[in-house]
C-alpha cells in the first residue's frame, strides 16, 4: 500500500519543533517510531499534509533516574524499555508492558510516547503507565503543562493533546517501600498480535507483610480507553494480602468491566470479563510478590 | 504563519520537493534523492535495485522486509526513506563474503529451513542479529528473536534448528 503525498520535516530542536506544530496544527502530524502512524496513513485513515519527525531530537531519547523518580523521554522505544535493568528491576510491569508489544522488529522502531498518543484501547504499556501514576509533559510553543494519564484518554485515539502539542517526557514517581506492579496481557498470539485483555495491577503495603495501603488495577481492551477497577481496588485497602483476597477481587474488577461483545470487538463480552478477572488475580499476585521482596 | 485552516486534498497536492539523503548500505555509501512519502523497502528495491529484501503486507506485520539497521532489525515497509538519512543499513545482499554465504544462511541451506524463500532474508537478518548479541540462544530466545517474521512453509522448527546450529 502506498503512502499519500505528504511534505517531511525534521527538525533537530524540540523548539523547532514546536514552532512548527504551532504554524501547521492539526495539519501536521508528529512521527516518532511511526509504526502506528505510518499503517494509519497507508490505509487511508489520516492524511497529515506534513509529517514533523522528532526521532532525531537527542532530549527526546534520554532516561533520566536521579532523584530515584522517573523520566523517560518520549522517543525511547519499547526496545529499550525492554532491555532496561533499571526498569526491570525498579518497574517491572513497564518492561512487561515493553516486552508484549507488537515483536522485536515493532519494539526497535516504536516509541513509549507514541503508545501513549495513538491511543489505542489495546495498547501494552497504557496500563502499566496508570498503575504506576505516570503523568506526561505536553509541549507548545506557549509553554508546558503535566497531565496525569488518568485524565490523558479521551477515547479509542483520542487524548487530551492539543493539536500544537507534544508529548515529551513520561514521569513516574519514585517506587514506595513495600510496593509492586503486575502487568498481564492475553491474545491469540504471543507476539505481533492485537491483545484481547491486559490488566497491570499496583500494590502498596503499610510495612513488611503488613496490609494493603493503597491499590490500583487498571483493565485494557474493556472500553475505548483504559479503565481502573474502582470496586475491586476497593475491596483490597485495608485488608491482608491472600490468595483469596486477590481472586475475590478479580471476581470484583471482572464484574465491574463493561467490554462490546463479539460484533465490535474479537472476543465475547462474557470471556473478556472471565479473562480480566483472571489476569488481575495473576497481576496482584505479581505485584504482592515484588511488595514483598523491596 | 499559514492561516488557511482548510485541509488541502490528497489529489490536489502538487509533488513535494524531493531531498537527498546519505546513507550507508552493505558498507557501501550511497547519496540519493527520495520522496518524501517514500519508504525504505521501495528505496532498497526499485531505486537501489536491492531486491534481496522482500516487501510483503506493508504494515509491519510480516517481517520480509527485514533490514538491520543501526544494530537493530527493523520493517523497512515502516521506515521512511527520509528517516534512513545518514544511518547504517545491513541487506540481505550484505551477508555473503568473498568467502562465501554467511554462517547462518550456510545453516538455513544446510537444515531446510528455506523453502519459498520468501521470508528468508528478514528470517536470516533476526537471526544473525540475535547471534551477533547472543551467540548461544536458548530457544525461546531464538523463537522470540524472530517472532516478528511470519513463515508460511517450514513450521519454523527448521529456523530454530538451523539457528540452534550456528549458535553451538
Amino acid at each position: 500500500m502506498l503512502l499519500p503525498k505528504f511534505d517531511f520535516l525534521e527538525p533537530a530542536t524540540l523548539a523547532e519543533a514546536c514552532e512548527i506544530m504551532a504554524e501547521y496544527r492539526a495539519k501536521a502530524k508528529v512521527i516518532a517510531g511511526g509504526t502506528d502512524l505510518m499503517v494509519n496513513m497507508k490505509r487511508k485513515l489520516i492524511s497529515p499534509e506534513r509529517l514533523v519527525s522528532i526521532s532525531r531530537i537527542e532530549e527526546l531519547k534520554k532516561l533520566d533516574s536521579s532523584s530515584n523518580a522517573l523520566k523517560i523521554g518520549s522517543c525511547f522505544t519499547a526496545a529499550d524499555i525492554a532491555s532496561s535493568e533499571l526498569i526491570e528491576t525498579k518497574w517491572g510491569a513497564l518492561c512487561a508492558g515493553a516486552r508484549a508489544l507488537g515483536s522485536p522488529l515493532i519494539r526497535n522502531l516504536a516509541t513509549i510516547g507514541g503508545n501513549l498518543v495513538s491511543a489505542r484501547p489495546a495498547a501494552d504499556l497504557p496500563p502499566p503507565l496508570m498503575a504506576y501514576g505516570a503523568k506526561v509533559v505536553l509541549k507548545s510553543s506557549s509553554g508546558e503543562r503535566v497531565v496525569s494519564l488518568d485524565n490523558f484518554f479521551q477515547g479509542g485515539g483520542l487524548t487530551e493533546i492539543a493539536p500544537d502539542e507534544i508529548l515529551t517526557e513520561i514521569r513516574i514517581d519514585a517506587m514506595q517501600p513495600y510496593s509492586g506492579a503486575g502487568y498481564s496481557n492475553l491474545g491469540v498470539r504471543s507476539a505481533c498480535d492485537c491483545n484481547l485483555v491486559n490488566v497491570a495491577s499496583f500494590i502498596l503495603l503499610d510495612g513488611p507483610g503488613g496490609r494493603i495501603k493503597n491499590a490500583k488495577i487498571v483493565m485494557g481492551c474493556v472500553g475505548p480507553t483504559p479503565v481502573r477497577a474502582a470496586s475491586a481496588e476497593k475491596l483490597l485497602v485495608g485488608e491482608t494480602p491472600t490468595d483469596a483476597l486477590f481472586a475475590k477481587a478479580g471476581e470484583a474488577a471482572g464484574k465491574e468491566c463493561k467490554p462490546r461483545g463479539f460484533a465490535e470487538s474479537r472476543a465475547s463480552a462474557e470471556y473478556k470479563k472471565d479473562m480480566v478477572a483472571a489476569l488481575t488475580e495473576k497481576t496482584l499476585a505479581v505485584a504482592h510478590r515484588q511488595a514483598m521482596e523491596q | 504563519m499559514v492561516c488557511c485552516d482548510k485541509e488541502v486534498p490528497i489529489q490536489e497536492r502538487g509533488q513535494f520537493m524531493k531531498k537527498v539523503i546519505r546513507l550507508t548500505i552493505n558498507d557501501k555509501d550511497y547519496e540519493v534523492a527520495v520522496d518524501p512519502n517514500q519508504t525504505l523497502v521501495d528505496l532498497l528495491r526499485y531505486d537501489l535495485g536491492l531486491t534481496g529484501t522482500k516487501k510483503g503486507c506493508g504494515m509491519g506485520d510480516c517481517g520480509s522486509c527485514t533490514v538491520i539497521m543501526d544494530g537493530r532489525p527493523v520493517n523497512s515497509c515502516l521506515v521512511l526513506a527520509m528517516q534512513a538519512n545518514g544511518r547504517t543499513i545491513t541487506t540481505i545482499e550484505g551477508l555473503e563474503t568473498h568467502e562465501g554465504l554467511h554462517p547462518v544462511q550456510k545453516a538455513f541451506v544446510e537444515k531446510g529451513a528455506i523453502q519459498c524463500g520468501f521470508c528468508s532474508p528478514g528470517m536470516i537478518l533476526s537471526s544473525k542479529n540475535l547471534l551477533d548479541k547472543n551467540p548461544k540462544p536458548t530457544e525461546e530466545e531464538i523463537r522470540t528473536a524472530i517472532s516478528g517474521n511470519l513463515c508460511r512453509c517450514t513450521g519454523y522448527q527448521k529456523i530454530v534448528d538451523a539457528v540452534k546450529s550456528v549458535g553451538k
